[in-house]
């Protein structure tokens, strides 16, 4: 007899040995929470927007505004926030339109199309607020670098010490570039953690069966 | 409140429960994953249940949504135990099948099933079933042609580990 049958007999032989799971159970489990990937992603992108309003409206007092004032950036401001939290809106909009597209009818293959459409959704939404973080610090330096009084006496002292200002701007410069990406950098690290490690399992198993149907 | 919906999915899942027994069985190595599994199944199937409309039969729609889940929306909770043994002993066996090769045999299969990728998981699964090549193909997404060469491929790989 063929190994394989041997197999599919006990496979048949054992489909009645499983602990049968009452109504009951099956109530109670419709009520559980799913864990599935997908609302995990809307879930994370959710909670992450709301951690960052709440720290700019917490971060928001008298002393951030005296400062936006300072560096001339108490109107541009105000309008990069409101874009920047129309374009988080059409975001969530689009990680909830991508989830309730999501079919667990659909074949295997046509399913994992789906939710890489939503992990494309996801990378958008990263690239977006990386470029974001970075668009902000670049301004937030320039701003300060024109306007802050401390800068403006700090080069003076260098100059009066005999220093080269060409030096100092090159200093400073390269001090905002390091700290920009840096910043930039853990941000990155951070999604490519959270997402890689929701999405690696999905991807390998998408790749598996994009090669068996070339 | 327990809707006449709800009555009947649950019935009908009772019944049926065996086909998502035998996914666990394949996709988990512990009875808690197993429990788990069955449980993120189940929530699947009543997520998908308004879009299934009897024109076919529950038990179809019961493979589809049951390897989707396994295969790509379940999330494990712990770390993935794939290198442990497979392990048969929570399943009863009755005693006068026992036959000693072929019980080692048997070990030997289900140990190397439990290496293989999801894919290549559903693919036996569904061997296993009985299932043709169209709905084969039908289930995951393929054509006919390709998950009849990949099938093929299982299947020798699982053979060669009982005669290396």
């Amino acid at each position: 007899m063929d190994e394989l049958e041997i197999l599919k007999r006990d496979w048949k032989n054992k489909e009645h040995s499983f602990k049968r799971i009452s109504e009951k159970e099956i109530y109670a489990m419709l009520h559980k929470r799913s864990s599935s990937i997908v609302k995990w992603i809307l879930v994370i992108s959710i909670a992450e927007v709301l951690f960052w309003t709440t720290i700019s409206i917490l971060t928001a007092d008298d002393d951030y505004f005296k400062t936006l004032k300072t560096y001339h950036l108490n109107t541009i401001l105000p309008i990069i926030s409101a874009v920047n939290y129309a374009v988080l809106i059409g975001f969530i909009y689009l990680f909830y339109k991508n989830y309730r597209m999501i079919n667990a009818i659909d074949t295997v293959k046509q399913l994992m199309i789906s939710i890489l459409k939503t992990r494309k959704t996801v990378q958008y939404y990263v690239w977006y607020n990386l470029a974001m973080v970075f668009f902000s610090f670049i301004l937030v330096f320039s701003f300060q670098f024109m306007y802050d009084p401390k800068i403006n006496e700090l080069l003076d002292s260098f100059s009066q010490n005999g220093g080269n200002s060409k030096t100092f701007y090159f200093f400073i410069f390269a001090i905002y570039f390091v700290v920009a990406i840096v910043f930039v950098g853990l941000i990155w690290l951070f999604y490519r953690l959270l997402y890689g490690i929701l999405l690696k399992r999905l991807y390998n198993n998408y790749k598996e069966l994009k090669k068996i149907d070339l | 409140m327990k809707s006449s919906e709800e009555k009947e999915f649950v019935s009908q899942l009772e019944e049926n429960q065996n086909i998502i027994h035998k996914i666990c069985r394949l996709y988990t190595t512990d009875e808690d994953a197993h429990k788990d599994l069955f449980q993120e199944i189940t929530i699947q199937l009543w997520k998908a249940y308004p879009n299934f409309r009897g024109d076919s039969k529950f038990t179809t729609w019961a493979y589809r949504v049951g390897l989707n889940t396994a295969i790509t929306l379940y999330r494990k909770k712990k770390k993935a135990i794939d290198t442990i043994e497979f392990d048969g002993s929570y399943h009863k066996v009755k005693q006068e099948d026992y036959n000693f090769e072929e019980e080692e045999q048997l070990k030997l299969l289900y140990g190397a099933i439990s290496e293989l990728n999801d894919i290549e998981k559903a693919l036996v699964f569904l061997y296993l079933e009985d299932k043709d090549y169209t709905e084969i193909s039908e289930t995951l997404g393929i054509s006919e042609v390709n998950a009849r060469v990949k099938m093929n491929r299982v299947k020798g790989k699982l053979k060669k580990i009982l005669n290396p």
